[in-house]
């Protein structure tokens, strides 16, 4: 033994590192196995091992790697990872050094839902020129969801708050699982025959597994070929399906796609309430320009001084220039109360006066605007409040 | 069959947009607005009086029935 030559600790696991750390086979490893032992230390770095049935490695993730991966790691979890081997000589550990780290097995249905949305895309279905106009104010609106849950809850509970006088019809279908696919469409194509406004197609929030069945290429195609407009929404507002694509309107979750089926009935009773309100200004200003104009003629020369129009004092003209006088005098009259009389009447049916409350009317080339979709950035556009008129330009149009 | 909530609302914004671009003459303009405020008396009167529909769910054999949610 003496004659041996020792080396120290330290020496040996340095000397291992430069081996491994020279080995070209160990400098870019990619690795799948299951995480086991996660601790995301304050610092921020990600400690952990990596295994399978029959082994385990320690793994580590620095800051900088760890702040980029998309899901939280949990133990339990499978994954795939790019690093590479090296050694922490301080406690003779080897240890792999991962830079990415994605989940294994979403891989896959991230590849499928690429690559139908690429086909579906290529054959035009999500052509923005088959989007249905989805009604403003529909009657009857049918709800393709699981009949339990809160999917059916948000939007019954949203269309009810906001527009009471809508139908819902619940299509009930299974919205996970085998099965579900095939229920959703078989309830797409019943709903055709209902006389239905709007169709709302979807399902709460899940796993991305859960969620599949919209992903599916039947769905899709049925919610193309639905004659009634179909409003999607599916899952949250970060979940997309092939079905949001397809659908002629993606709601961002069911208590969204409620919102987006109805108005509110407050705001449409306001916008009743604005229309009675132009209609009887419209009246007014018309009524009182017709007595302006019967005014003037009132004062006009020939009725002020009908005889000196004539000259001769003729007998037979006199008479015939009275009675004409007399009777231009009383349809004046007549005229002048009828007149009067429609103005107090309009003033009677006049709304409560929508300006005077604060409305205001937008108009652009002299029209009123009732919607955004008339208007863009830098229009001109007159706004009349009870007491004038301002002329503006638009800065911004934004959707409600 | 009484028109559809949306068809009467259409009909009253035609005749705002009649009164506001058209030469309508005075007789005709005031029959248009007596027409028109019947019209929009019915439809605030159907938001403000709003008998709330019931749900009905699709059975599997097409018929309906009222559907009431699990809480």
């Amino acid at each position: 033994m003496d004659n041996k030559k020792y080396l120290t600790v330290s020496s040996l696991n340095k000397y291992i590192k430069y081996k491994i750390d020279n080995d070209d086979h160990l400098q870019e490893v990619y690795l799948k196995g299951e995480i086991s032992n996660f601790k995301a230390h304050s610092s921020g770095h990600f400690y952990f091992s990596l295994k399978d049935e029959k082994s385990r490695i320690k793994a580590i993730m620095f800051r900088n790697s760890a702040n980029n991966i998309k899901f939280r790691p949990e133990d339990g979890m499978s994954v795939l990872v790019k690093g590479k081997v090296s050694v922490y000589e301080a406690n003779g550990d080897y240890q792999i050094y991962v830079n990415e780290m994605t989940e294994d097995g979403v891989g896959d249905l991230y590849i499928a839902f690429e690559q139908m949305k690429e086909k579906l895309a290529e054959e035009g279905l999500f052509d923005p020129k088959y989007k249905k106009e989805i009604p403003t104010y529909p009657t009857r609106i049918g709800v393709i969801t699981a009949s339990t849950g809160a999917a059916i809850r948000d939007i019954i509970s949203t269309i009810k708050r906001r527009y009471p006088i809508a139908e819902v019809l619940l299509f009930p279908a299974l919205v996970q699982g085998d099965g579900a696919k095939d229920t959703i469409v078989k309830q797409i194509i019943t709903a055709q025959d209902y006389k239905l406004d709007v169709l709302i197609v979807g399902r709460g929030g899940g796993s991305i597994e859960d969620m599949w069945p919209f992903n599916e290429e039947v769905v899709a195609r049925a919610i193309f070929d639905s004659e009634v407009p179909i409003i999607s929404a599916v899952g949250h507002e970060v979940d997309f399906t092939i079905a949001d694509f397809v659908a002629d309107l993606r709601a961002p979750t069911p208590t969204g796609a409620g919102e987006m089926a109805v108005p509110d009935y407050v705001d449409v009773i306001n916008y009743i309430n604005q229309m009675e309100q132009r209609m009887f200004e419209n009246l007014k200003n018309k009524i009182v320009n017709y007595k302006n104009i019967l005014a003037k003629i009132k004062e006009s020369y020939v009725l002020k001084n009908p005889l000196n129009v004539y000259g001769i004092k003729a007998q037979k003209l006199d008479n015939l220039v009275d009675i004409l006088n007399r009777n231009l005098k009383e349809r004046i009259k007549n005229n002048k109360l009828i007149l009067d009389k429609l103005i107090s009447k309009s003033e009677i049916l006049n709304p409560m006066s929508a300006l005077k409350r604060g409305y205001g009317i937008v108009k652009k080339d002299d029209k009123a605007i009732s919607s955004i979709k008339y208007l863009k950035e830098k229009d001109k556009i007159k706004i009349e409040i009870t007491d004038g008129i301002i002329s503006s330009e638009i800065l911004k149009v934004e959707e409600r | 069959m009484e028109k559809k909530f949306e068809e009467q609302l259409n009909d009253l914004e035609k005749i705002v947009e009649e009164l506001e671009n058209g030469e309508v003459s005075l007789d005709d303009a005031i029959k248009k607005y007596s027409e028109a405020m019947k019209i929009a008396k019915k439809c605030s009167d159907k938001l403000k009086k709003a008998e709330e529909q019931i749900s009905k769910i699709v059975k599997e054999d097409g018929t309906l029935e009222d559907f009431k949610i699990e809480e």
